[in-house]
C-alpha cells in the first residue's frame, strides 16, 4: 500500500523546487535524492526543500551535515520526519 | 590548473582595520590573547529567531536609517593619509560583498524610503564617498569573500600600468538581518562557534563586522603585496570541486612565487567542513612546513572585507612579533599544519593570505615585509 | 597607448515587457535544462550575450552591473522571516555570469565584477584593458524590477551585451583604446546606452580618468 507521507513528499518536491519534467510518482523513493543526474537536483535544492520541510512539519534541521543526511533518499527523508514528528502522514 | 599570479609589487603605505575589538594592533592583541568577538545573537536582530554567532561593532545588528557602518567608517577614515582620493591619478576602490543591502530588509519593516538611498552598492559607494569627500573615481568591487584581494590587485594593476599614482582599498561589510538570515538558511550559520579546519561532525561559520584600508603605490615599501593569484571554479554556488582543484590552483601558484621563502599561511578557515578540509589539505600539499591560521573563529567571516580586515591585521601582528592562532580552533584538525597556537613571527620570511567565495572563487597573495 | 581589439559582439535588447518566465521559454534551448529552471532574467540575458562563445580556464571576464539580480532581491525579501536559501544565493552579486559558467561548468581565470555607476563603462573597460589574459569576455547588463523600480531603485530596462576582446587584430571587428589624456572628465557612456552602441556599431569617444577612451568599427 502506498505511503502517504512519501506520496506527500514527492509532491512536495515537485512543487517546491519548480520540476516542470517530472512526475511526482516517478521519483524513486530509495535512490540518492541530490546528486542523482537523472533528477538534476544539488544541494541548494535541498535546503530549498528544507525550508518547506521545516515549515509543512514544524521540524528544526540544525546544520548542513543533518540536512545531507536526512535528505538521503525520500525513503529516509520520510522516517527522518516521522522519528521528529509521529504523527506526520 | 595553476592559476597564473600578477608579479608586480605593491607597497603598502599605510593600513588599519576595525573590528568590534578596535583597530588593528587592538584586534591582533585580542587574538593573541585567545579573545572571541563572536557571541549568540539573534538571526533576525530585532525581529528576534535563532540564536547564532555574531561579531557585532557596537553589539547590536540593528538598521538605522543612517545605516551603521557610516559611523564606523567614518573613525577608519581618519587614519587614512591624506590625498586627494577619488581623483584620476588617486582613485579609490571600494570593496564590500554586501553594500548596504540590509537597509533593503530595513524599508521592508519599516516601510522608511530613506532605508533605500543606500541600498545598491553603487549608492552605499556613493554614500561613503560623500561622507569621506572622495572624487567620482570611485571603483565599486563585489564579488562576495573574495572581494578585498580583488580590491588590492586592481590597485596594483592599477599603478603598475600607470593608470594611478596611489590608490586607496577601502572595504566593509557590516551584518545585518537580510545578511544573517541567509547564511542561517544555507545551514552553515548555525548555533555552534565555529571551529576553523576542525575535523568536527558539523560545521558552523559566524558573521563579523569589518572595515579596513590600504594606501598601494608602485614605489617599494617595507611591507609590500606580491604575487596576487586569483581562480574561479564555476563548478557550483555553494559548493567546491571535490577534489580540490580551485584550491590548489592558487595555492600552487604561491608555492611558486614563493618559492625559497619561510611563510606562514592566513588562510580562509570559516568553520565550515568541506571547504575547511579541502583547504587545510591544498595548503599542506603545497607547503608542507608552513602554518596554517585562521581568524575567523574570533572575529566571525568579515565576508568582502575579510581579506583586508586580515591582512591588517596580520601586518598588526609582524610588528608586535607574534601571529596569533586559530582562535577557536580545536584538535583533531584535519591536517597536520594547521596551528591552533600564536607563532613567533621572526622565524618567518613572508606570508601568504587567501579568501575564497561562493561560486569557487579563490584569491591569494603574498605579503613580504623587510 | 593601451588597446584591445573587439572579435565577437553580443547584444540582447528583450521586449519591454519580457519577464523571466517569458525568456526562459524564448531561450530554453540555449541553457542546459538543470540550470535553466533557476536561471534569473539577467542570468539568461547574459548567458543568450555568451552563447557561442566558448570560453576557458585562461580567460578572464569583466562584469558589468548597477542593479544586479534585482527580482531574486525583492522575492528573497518578500521571504522573510523564512528566508529562502535560494533567493539569497541568487541574489548575491556576480550571480548572473555565475549561473552562466556554473551552467557550462566553466571555470575561468579571474572575474572582475563591477557594481559601480556613474563610471561604470569606463571601469569596466579599464579592468580588461589591464587584463594580461589572452581573450577577456566583457560582459554586463540589467534586468527590471518591480517594487524596487517603483521607489527608483532599480533598472527600467532589461538588456545584456558581450565582448570578446583580445591583443591580436587579425580579423577584428572593432578597437576599444585608451590614450593618455590631460583634461577634465566627460561623462561616459551609461551602461545602457553603451549596449545600445554596440548594438548600432556606432563609434564612442569621451575623455575620462586621464584617458581618452575610444570604441571604433571596421
Amino acid at each position: 500500500m502506498p505511503d502517504p507521507l512519501v506520496a506527500r513528499l514527492k509532491t512536495m518536491i515537485v512543487e517546491t523546487l519548480k520540476l516542470p519534467d517530472v512526475r511526482a510518482e516517478d521519483i524513486p523513493e530509495d535512490e540518492p535524492l541530490f546528486g542523482n543526474t537523472r533528477l538534476g537536483l544539488d544541494s541548494l535544492d535541498a535546503l530549498e526543500l528544507v525550508l518547506r520541510l521545516e515549515k509543512e512539519f514544524g521540524i528544526k534541521i540544525g546544520n548542513s551535515e543533518e540536512s545531507r543526511r536526512a535528505l538521503a533518499s525520500v525513503s529516509t527523508l520520510a522516517a527522518f520526519i516521522r522519528a521528529r514528528q509521529p504523527a506526520a502522514s | 590548473m595553476t592559476a597564473n599570479a600578477d608579479a608586480a609589487a605593491a607597497g603598502v603605505e599605510a593600513l588599519d582595520c576595525l573590528t568590534p575589538f578596535g583597530d588593528a594592533a587592538a584586534t591582533a592583541a585580542a587574538l593573541l590573547a585567545g579573545r572571541r568577538a563572536l557571541a549568540p545573537h539573534p538571526v533576525l536582530g530585532p525581529d528576534g529567531g535563532d540564536p547564532v554567532p555574531l561579531a557585532l561593532i557596537g553589539g547590536a545588528m540593528d538598521e538605522p536609517v543612517t545605516p551603521r557602518w557610516l559611523a564606523p567608517a567614518r573613525e577608519l577614515a581618519r587614519r587614512i593619509p591624506a590625498g586627494d582620493w577619488g581623483s584620476a591619478r588617486e582613485p579609490v576602490v571600494v570593496t564590500s560583498s554586501n553594500f548596504g543591502v540590509g537597509a533593503m530588509h530595513a524599508f521592508t519593516r519599516d516601510r522608511d524610503a530613506r532605508h533605500l538611498a543606500h541600498g545598491t552598492p553603487f549608492a552605499a559607494a556613493a554614500r561613503l564617498g560623500r561622507e569621506l569627500g572622495w572624487g567620482e573615481h570611485v571603483h565599486v568591487l563585489s564579488h562576495a569573500c573574495v572581494t578585498a584581494h580583488l580590491g588590492l590587485a586592481l590597485a596594483g594593476r592599477l599603478l603598475h600600468r600607470g593608470f594611478a599614482n596611489r590608490v586607496l582599498v577601502f572595504s566593509f561589510d557590516f551584518v545585518s538581518p537580510f545578511v544573517a538570515a541567509g547564511f542561517h538558511s544555507l545551514k552553515i550559520l548555525n548555533a555552534a562557534m565555529p571551529a576553523p579546519f576542525a575535523a568536527r561532525d558539523s560545521g558552523s561559520i559566524g558573521l563579523g563586522d569589518g572595515a579596513a584600508f590600504a594606501v598601494l603605490a608602485a614605489a617599494p615599501a617595507p611591507l609590500r603585496l606580491e604575487a596576487a593569484a586569483l581562480h574561479n571554479e564555476m563548478h557550483h554556488f555553494t559548493s567546491n570541486r571535490p577534489d580540490g582543484a580551485g584550491f590548489t590552483a592558487c595555492a600552487v601558484a604561491m608555492a611558486a612565487a614563493a618559492r625559497g621563502r619561510r611563510v606562514w599561511i592566513k588562510g580562509h578557515g570559516t568553520g565550515t567542513l568541506e571547504a575547511g578540509r579541502l583547504e587545510a589539505e591544498a595548503w599542506r600539499q603545497a607547503f608542507p612546513d608552513a602554518p596554517l591560521v585562521s581568524w575567523k573563529g574570533s572575529l566571525g567571516h568579515t565576508l568582502g572585507s575579510c581579506g583586508l580586515v586580515e591582512l591588517a591585521v596580520a601586518a598588526a601582528a609582524l610588528r608586535a612579533g607574534r601571529i596569533p592562532g586559530t582562535v577557536g580552533g580545536e584538535a583533531p584538525s584535519f591536517t597536520a599544519n594547521v596551528a591552533l597556537g600564536p607563532l613567533a613571527a621572526a622565524g618567518f620570511d613572508a606570508a601568504v593570505l587567501s579568501a575564497n567565495a561562493f561560486g569557487g572563487a579563490h584569491a591569494s597573495f603574498i605579503l613580504a615585509h623587510d | 597607448m593601451t588597446e584591445r581589439f573587439i572579435h565577437e559582439v553580443r547584444v540582447e535588447r528583450p521586449p519591454a515587457a519580457e519577464d523571466a518566465a517569458a525568456a526562459r521559454a524564448r531561450l530554453a534551448e540555449r541553457f542546459p535544462r538543470a540550470a535553466l529552471r533557476r536561471m534569473t532574467h539577467l542570468g539568461m540575458l547574459v548567458g543568450a550575450a555568451a552563447d557561442g562563445i566558448a570560453l576557458g580556464p585562461d580567460d578572464a571576464i569583466v562584469y558589468a552591473t548597477s542593479y544586479g539580480e534585482t527580482r531574486a532581491l525583492e522575492d528573497y525579501l518578500a521571504s522573510f522571516p523564512a528566508a529562502s536559501p535560494l533567493l539569497f544565493q541568487t541574489s548575491i552579486h556576480p550571480s548572473a555570469v555565475q549561473q552562466v559558467l556554473i551552467g557550462r561548468q566553466q571555470p575561468v581565470a579571474r572575474l572582475w565584477p563591477l557594481a559601480g555607476r556613474a563610471r561604470l563603462v569606463e571601469q569596466a573597460l579599464l579592468a580588461a584593458v589591464l587584463e594580461p589574459a589572452p581573450r577577456v569576455w566583457l560582459t554586463g547588463g540589467e534586468e527590471r524590477g518591480t517594487w524596487l523600480l517603483e521607489r527608483g531603485v532599480a533598472s527600467d530596462r532589461a538588456f545584456a551585451f558581450g565582448l570578446l576582446l583580445a591583443a591580436d587584430g587579425d580579423g577584428a571587428a572593432g578597437r576599444l583604446a585608451a590614450r593618455p589624456a590631460s583634461g577634465p572628465d566627460e561623462p561616459g557612456p551609461t551602461l545602457a546606452s553603451f549596449a545600445d552602441a554596440l548594438a548600432a556599431r556606432a563609434p564612442l569617444a569621451w575623455t575620462g580618468g586621464g584617458a581618452r577612451w575610444s570604441v571604433e568599427w571596421r
